[in-house]
This record gives structure tokens, C-alpha cells and sequence, in this order.
């Protein structure tokens, strides 16, 4: 790795009034990469995220114990800004035109109603790469239907094959949309807008359809229902080109193994380690047809043969042979896992209630750039002093005026 | 400046070597109007033998996911294990902003290809690396599945509960999440190469971006000792259930927020449904309760009873009509005729001269104000820009039919 000599995102400047989970993930990995992030909160309008689980120790008194919250806004400074009394929006005024990019996820309307709508915005600083978030599109018979992440994850089709044969669907166990194709998405697209700015001078609108983005990045069940007229089934734990694809029990309390084989070639080596035992030599699994065929039967002797062996150990001898193995890793074993630890892809940083806690790092390395987390998950307003003074060149009087009439708070 | 500097991201140049992982990150700069140079190996990319197919029949220019994924790109067959194959190579990277590739970790160096080398050509030049564990690490000559990397990253454990095995989410979701990171990662190596004049090596990696999606699950860990799965037994609460011609999904209420317990009620009342007074008491205020065998089941018997009887669609209506979040668990049917959806034109049928029929693509995921998303010719076959890119590079008709001759290169 080179020497870093300076960060990606350096001089960028972050007007970040979104909360809970797409908007702030999306501004952590600008954060990352050296973009300076400046949450608006309002002890009158906490980010609600700080009330989400886990806290620390298990208290959830105050708003400074949620992991939740920290997790996704190290970095961050955050200034308390109460918007509903008219002297703050001077504040977010003077600070959209030391920014580069505002973002916020509110309903529709609520920064028209502060006069920080885009035409507002762009007569401020045309420079602005201004996002909003919607759920489904600010136009169509549906666009005020409200749902959180577990309605778009089964209304955009990813819940629908996360299913066991004759099961209920299960989907991700996680609010998923909300935490990567929305963010995702919000990321390229200020970053296509910030390339173009560098070409025009001008800054855009990026508006995100929580619905559409993640359609985006699953387009087989239509794709096959127009072209074939078919519905896909229940995926379960397979893939229509591997058997055996799937999660087999081991040794230990919820321990598992996911193995997957797409290969003849793979196919003879894995039995090879099984020891060649009769039932693999059938004709009934003698091709990956005749496997997916009888899928259910090939799964059950897999599992009898695993089920009385360490996950790790069998993973490693697998890899060895060059099979494609994997221990199924809760969170704890995630954590502690050797080539995630090597990759600095988690950090423990210091917060003055919580002490040294758990954040991770964006997936992305660059080679001359630094992604890093330096501070953090900020107290509710505990830049606003140092803000106002360093980037928006308030004086101790204006503060003092702005403070007795609750501005910032 | 002409008028296509303002709508596209024309200026910017990216080569795709990718295959089954890596797609989208370059089709995301397709679809905002970049000139994106699929290379596939002489063979065709791999992808081109994934399924659904069209009718059911596979066929090189038949797979879906890759008319899908390379929908406006060129396209470019070529062998970088020749000499020639590789001239061309570095040819290309001379001139391109960014490389794309999900090449295993060492193979583009052992062809006397590392980034060095193409940074020595071209200081600009951004390569980013799409791999299951990234290009260093303990593991990173390990070969490494969509499903292998969801469960290292601690991402699979989360679909399922208590002592149930996990499920698997569709279209490889662990490889999608890389590639949007590398789409990310690249585009903001991109500004800095813009500024400074410096390209760099950008790795990403499925462990790591399926890592990056465990929600809360490393912080309960770390916070509270505690090892989470997924949701979906506590009573109302992000649960799923059966209705007349498959499932919905609703969040009637969460934590102990009163005020969204309501309007589910009043909505149960109105309908009249056996039992409804039944949800008219604090007692599901409380979640301790509603996680509870009884409350659970209590909840489904009752609930379901009604759900029983109608589709998704007028669940999904009704339930919104009372500021309910319902939704329905959606397959391709319902998404391709889903209103809303209909209503903003998002889907796009294409006439596919090829195939003599229609394929229906996913749309824009978001709306630039200058930036105009597009869909992009269809993905091309087997190297069917390779002529017209060549002769970009300055190759004569004569050296092109040359090169295709001794097999460096198909021309389609």
C-alpha cells in the first residue's frame, strides 16, 4: 500500500439532515472517505435511530447507548439545530453554501416547507448535489403508501423466494433495502453527480425510489415471468446450477455449514472426502439434473455425513481440496474472523458515555487513499459551538443570541 | 461543450472484465451514459450460461441476467493469455478511466498485468477489483460462492430464526453488494484521479460488503453479548402472512408506539372480522407480549382468518387506505403488473431482434435532474463490437481479420 497522502473525498462537505438507516449509511462512507458530514439533529427531533437496539450494557437511557445509531455515523460531527424555530434556518442557510451536498430523507414537502426545497437550494448554491428519498416515486396511485424495510423488501420480490418449500417466506431477517440498495444507490448517484459537476460547474437533483432502486439490483423474477410467463419457486437454500448448494448442520449450538458445488469435477472430489459412500454412487445423483431432482434426499445424506463434525475444521479440509466451503458466521464469529481482523475491516472507537465500542469499515480499499473512522458516532449537538464558529464564522455574540432563543437545541 | 456532456456521463470510458461477479457495477455507469467496453474471454462470459433463459432454452445470447446486466455496453472477445490479446489490453486501458475486473487475485499480475503496469500507461487509470474476499487477506485465493460469501460475512445466519436453517435471498445478493460497492468505490477513486491527476487500486470484496449489511448483529454482539437472528415471530411486528393467492407482509406496530397499534384496529373493527375486539387491548402495546407463543398465534388465528379471504392487492390497498403498512409479498407477476409501478413506466419491453421477442428490463433506480438514466442497446453477442473497437484503437481491417484469424481476438 502506498503512503496516504491525502483523502479521497477531501473538501467535501456534507449537509446531512437524513436519519435512521439509508441516508445516514450513504453519508458514513462519504465520511469514510474524507468527506466532511455535518448531521443536523434537534433534541426536539433526535434521530430515532438512537432509541434502536442495541445499547450499551442493555441500557437504553438517554440517546448516546445505541450501537444501531453509532454504527452507522462515526465520523459525523452534529450540530443541534431546532428548524422549527425561523432564525435556524439561517444556520442550515449559511451552511448549505460551505456544502457540496444536502441530503435529507424526510417526507415530501417538509424542506419546501422550510423554504430549503431544490429551487430554494440551487438559488443558494448552484453547486448543490441535492437528494431526496421517497419510498416509491413522488408520482403514481401509490406514492403515499408508507411501509419500513420489511414491507420493501417483500414488495420489490426479494421476500418471495427466500422460502423453504411449503414455508412461510422469510426474506433477510434484516431491514436489507434500507441498509444497501437504497444507500447504495443514493452514493452512485452523488458521486455521478459530483463527476458531472466537474464537467458543467452545476450541481443536480437525485431522487431515489426506495422501490425502484431495489428492483435494480434483482431483476430475474420478471425478467423470467415476461419473457417465460413463469413465477420462480421457492429458492430455499439452492442455486439452479449447483447441487449440492446448501447450509448443513454441525457440531454446535446453531452451527452450520454452507458447501457449494457447481462442477462435476467438485462433485467427485467431494465425494472422494466423503469417503465414497454408496449412496453418492447412485444414478439418482449421478449428473446435477439427477441431483437437483432429488435435492431433498442428496441434502439429508450431506447432513448426516456433517452433522458430527466441527464446521471449521470440515470447511478448512474442503477449501484445502479446493471445494467451495464456508462456515455459516453469526455476528460473533464475523467479528473474529482471521481475514476481516487482517483487513482493518472493524474498528473500536472511543465515545465519552459508551467507552470503546464496535463500528465497521465501508467495504472498499483503496490503494493510495485512506478509509478510515477516526471518531465516534457524535453526541446529540456536540459540534454545534465548534461548527458554527470553524465553518459557518459565527461569533460568540450571534451564538449567544441564537442560544437564548433555543435555536440550537 | 456539447449537449451530450450535460445528459451523460460520456465522458468517462470504463472496461468491464467482469463475468457472473461484477456486472452491475459497470452497468451502472451504462445506464448514466458512459462508453462501457464489455471484454469477455474468448470462450463468452459465464454469465451467458446462467439462467432463466429465454423460453426456457439456453442459448449464448439467451440468459437474461446477462442481457439484463449488459444492456448498453459494447461488447469485445479477446484472449489476454496471447501476447497480441494482451497488446490490445493494455491499448485499451491507456485510454480508459476506469477498469473493472473479478479476475481471482494474482491473475492479471502472473500475465505481467498489475496495476503497476497499467498505472505506468496510464496514471489515471482506476482498476477495481470485484472478488469474494478481496486481493489480500488470509483468504484471498479462495474460491468462494454467493452463498459461501453471505455466510462468512455473517449475512446468511441473520435469514432465519431461533433454531431454523437460514434461507437464501435471490439474484446473488452478495455479489450485487459488492458490485454497487465497487460502482461506489470507483466512482469516488474517479473525482480524485479527476482532481489530482492519480488513479489507484480500488478491492472490493462479498465478504466485506456482505458484512456490511448485518444491520445491528455485530453491535448486539458487542454491546450486549447477545447473537441475533432474524424477525418474524413476534405478533405484527414484520411478520409475514398467508392471504388468498400468496402472502403480505405488515408492521402493524413497533416497540410500544400506541399510535400505530390504532389505526390497525380501527381497520380490523371496520371490517368486522370474528374476534377483532380482541386487538382492541394494551396488552399488545406491550412487546414482551406480542413475542410470546400466545400473542403470536393468537395474532395469526385471528388476523389470518381475514387475510384468508382476500388477494395481496386489496390487502395492500385496504391496509394502506388505514394507514396500515401492508404490503404484498410480491413475485414477478405482481411486480410486472404492479400500478404503481406501471403508472411511472419503470419496466422496459425491447424488442429483441435476436431472440424475435420481447424482453422486459427493470428500470432507472433513480432520477438525476441533469444525468438521463437509460437502458442502452441490447447486450451485445459474442464480440460484436470488436471490428468497431479495434479500429478505434487504429487496427486496419486487414490486422483485425488478421488477429481474428489466429484466434486473439472474435470478431461478431
Amino acid at each position: 500500500m502506498s503512503a496516504n497522502f491525502r483523502k479521497a473525498l477531501e473538501g467535501i462537505v456534507v449537509c446531512d439532515f437524513s436519519w435512521v438507516g439509508a441516508g445516514p449509511i450513504a453519508t458514513n462512507v462519504l465520511g469514510q472517505c474524507g468527506a466532511e458530514i455535518i448531521k443536523i439533529e434537534s433534541v426536539t427531533r433526535p434521530d430515532i435511530l438512537r432509541k434502536g437496539g442495541p445499547f450499551k450494557d442493555g441500557n437504553s437511557q438517554g440517546l448516546e447507548r445505541s450501537g444501531y445509531f453509532a454504527n452507522r455515523n462515526p465520523n459525523k460531527k452534529c450540530i443541534a439545530l431546532n428548524m422549527s424555530i425561523p432564525e435556524a434556518r439561517d444556520v442550515a442557510v449559511r451552511l448549505i453554501k460551505k456544502s457540496d451536498i444536502v441530503i435529507n430523507n424526510f417526507r415530501v414537502g417538509q424542506m419546501e416547507k422550510w423554504n430549503l426545497g431544490w429551487e430554494d437550494v440551487k438559488a443558494i448554491n448552484p453547486r448543490i448535489i441535492y437528494i431526496t428519498m421517497s419510498l416509491q416515486g413522488l408520482t403514481g396511485p401509490h406514492k403515499s403508501f408508507m411501509g419500513y424495510g420489511v414491507n420493501l423488501n417483500a414488495l420489490c420480490g426479494l421476500t418471495e423466494q427466500s422460502a423453504f418449500k411449503d414455508g412461510r417466506p422469510f426474506g433477510t431477517g434484516t431491514n436489507y433495502t434500507d441498509h444497501v440498495m437504497v444507500p447504495c444507490h443514493t452514493l452512485f448517484g452523488v458521486m455521478a453527480a459530483l463527476l458531472q459537476r466537474e464537467v458543467t460547474g452545476k450541481g443536480q437533483t437525485v431522487a431515489i425510489s426506495q422501490l425502484e432502486s431495489a428492483i435494480a439490483m434483482k431483476p430475474s423474477d420478471v425478467m423470467a415471468y415476461a419473457a417465460n410467463g413463469d413465477l420462480l419457486g421457492p429458492l430455499g437454500y439452492g442455486d439452479a446450477h449447483a447441487a449440492p448448494h446448501g447450509v448443513y448442520t454441525t457440531l454446535g449450538y446453531r452451527k452450520w455449514i454452507a458447501i457449494s458445488i457447481f462442477s462435476e469435477k467438485d462433485w467427485r472430489i467431494f465425494k472422494d472426502l466423503m469417503g465414497n459412500p454408496g449412496w453418492a454412487d447412485e444414478t439418482k445423483f449421478s449428473s446435477l439434473s439427477a441431483r437437483k431432482e432429488n435435492e431433498d434426499e442428496l441434502n439429508a445424506n450431506i447432513d448426516a455425513w456433517t452433522r458430527d463434525q466441527y464446521a471449521g475444521r470440515l470447511a478448512e479440509r474442503l477449501r484445502t481440496n479446493g471445494i467451495q466451503a464456508g462456515e455459516v458466521n453469526d455476528a460473533r464469529a464475523a467479528i473474529e474472523d482471521p481475514h476481516l481482523i487482517e483487513r482493518n475491516f472493524w474498528a473500536y472507537l472511543d465515545h465519552p458515555v459508551v467507552g470503546s465500542t464496535l463500528y465497521n469499515r465501508a467495504p472498499i480499499v483503496f490503494s493510495k487513499t485512506p478509509v478510515e473512522m477516526k471518531t465516534a458516532a457524535p453526541l446529540l449537538g456536540e459540534h454545534t459551538h465548534k461548527v458554527l464558529t470553524d465553518i459557518l464564522g459565527y461569533s460568540e455574540e450571534e451564538i449567544d443570541q441564537l442560544t437564548k432563543k433555543n435555536v440550537l437545541t | 461543450m456539447d449537449k451530450m456532456s450535460y445528459d451523460s456521463l460520456g465522458n468517462l470510458r470504463v472496461l468491464d472484465f467482469t463475468g457472473e461477479l461484477g456486472p452491475y457495477a459497470a452497468k451502472l455507469y451504462a445506464g448514466l451514459g458512459a462508453d462501457v467496453i464489455h471484454l469477455e474471454p474468448m470462450t463468452g462470459d459465464p454469465l451467458r450460461q446462467v439462467g432463466p433463459f429465454y423460453r426456457n432454452e439456453p442459448g449464448m445470447d439467451r440468459s437474461l441476467q446477462f442481457l439484463y446486466y449488459n444492456a448498453g455496453k459494447r461488447g469485445m472477445a479477446l484472449d489476454l493469455e496471447k501476447p497480441e490479446g494482451q497488446e490490445i489490453f493494455l491499448k485499451l486501458c491507456a485510454k480508459a478511466d476506469l477498469l473493472l475486473e473479478s479476475f481471482v487475485p494474482g491473475y492479471l499480475e502472473g500475465l505481467g498485468m498489475s496495476y503497476d503496469r497499467l498505472s505506468a500507461i496510464n496514471p489515471r487509470l482506476v482498476q477495481t477489483s470485484i472478488t469474494p474476499f478481496g486481493s489480500f487477506g488470509p483468504y484471498k485465493a479462495m474460491p468462494g460462492s454467493d452463498l459461501i460469501c453471505s455466510a462468512m460475512g455473517g449475512f446468511l445466519f441473520l435469514a432465519g430464526i431461533e433454531n431454523e436453517k437460514p434461507v437464501r435471498s435471490c439474484d446473488n445478493q452478495a455479489y450485487r453488494m459488492a458490485e454497487a460497492y465497487a460502482a461506489v468505490g470507483s466512482s469516488i477513486a474517479l473525482l480524485f484521479a479527476k482532481r489530482t491527476g492519480i488513479g489507484q487500486f480500488v478491492d472490493v470484496s462479498c465478504l466485506e460488503a456482505a458484512g456490511m449489511a448485518l444491520e445491528n448483529a455485530a453491535q448486539y454482539w458487542d454491546l450486549q453479548g447477545v447473537i441475533r437472528r432474524g424477525r418474524g415471530k413476534v405478533a405484527g411486528e414484520a411478520t409475514i402472512h398467508p392471504c388468498k393467492d400468496g402472502y403480505i407482509a405488515i408492521v402493524a406496530i413497533m416497540g410500544k408506539n400506541k399510535v400505530m397499534w390504532e389505526p390497525f384496529v380501527g381497520w380490523m373493527k371496520e371490517e368486522q372480522i370474528e374476534e377483532w375486539e380482541v386487538f382492541d387491548n394494551d396488552k399488545w402495546i406491550d412487546d414482551s407480549y406480542r413475542a410470546t407463543k400466545e400473542g403470536y398465534e393468537t395474532f395469526c388465528r385471528i388476523f389470518e382468518e381475514f387475510t384468508m379471504k382476500h388477494d395481496k392487492l386489496t390487502l395492500y390497498e385496504k391496509g394502506q387506505a388505514h394507514k396500515v403498512a401492508l404490503t404484498p409479498v410480491s413475485n414477478g407477476k405482481d411486480l410486472l403488473e404492479n400500478p404503481q409501478l406501471a403508472y411511472r413506466k419503470y419496466w422496459n419491453t425491447v424488442y429483441n431482434p435476436k431472440l424475435s421477442g420481447d424482453i422486459t428490463y427493470p428500470g432507472a433506480p433513480y432520477e438525476l435532474g441533469d444525468l438521463k438514466w437509460r437502458l442502452g442497446d441490447t447486450a451485445p453477442s459474442l464480440g460484436q463490437h470488436t471490428a468497431q473497437i479495434l479500429g478505434e484503437l487504429g487496427y486496419t481491417d486487414g490486422c483485425i481479420e488478421a488477429l481474428a484469424k489466429e484466434g486473439i481476438v472474435h470478431v461478431g
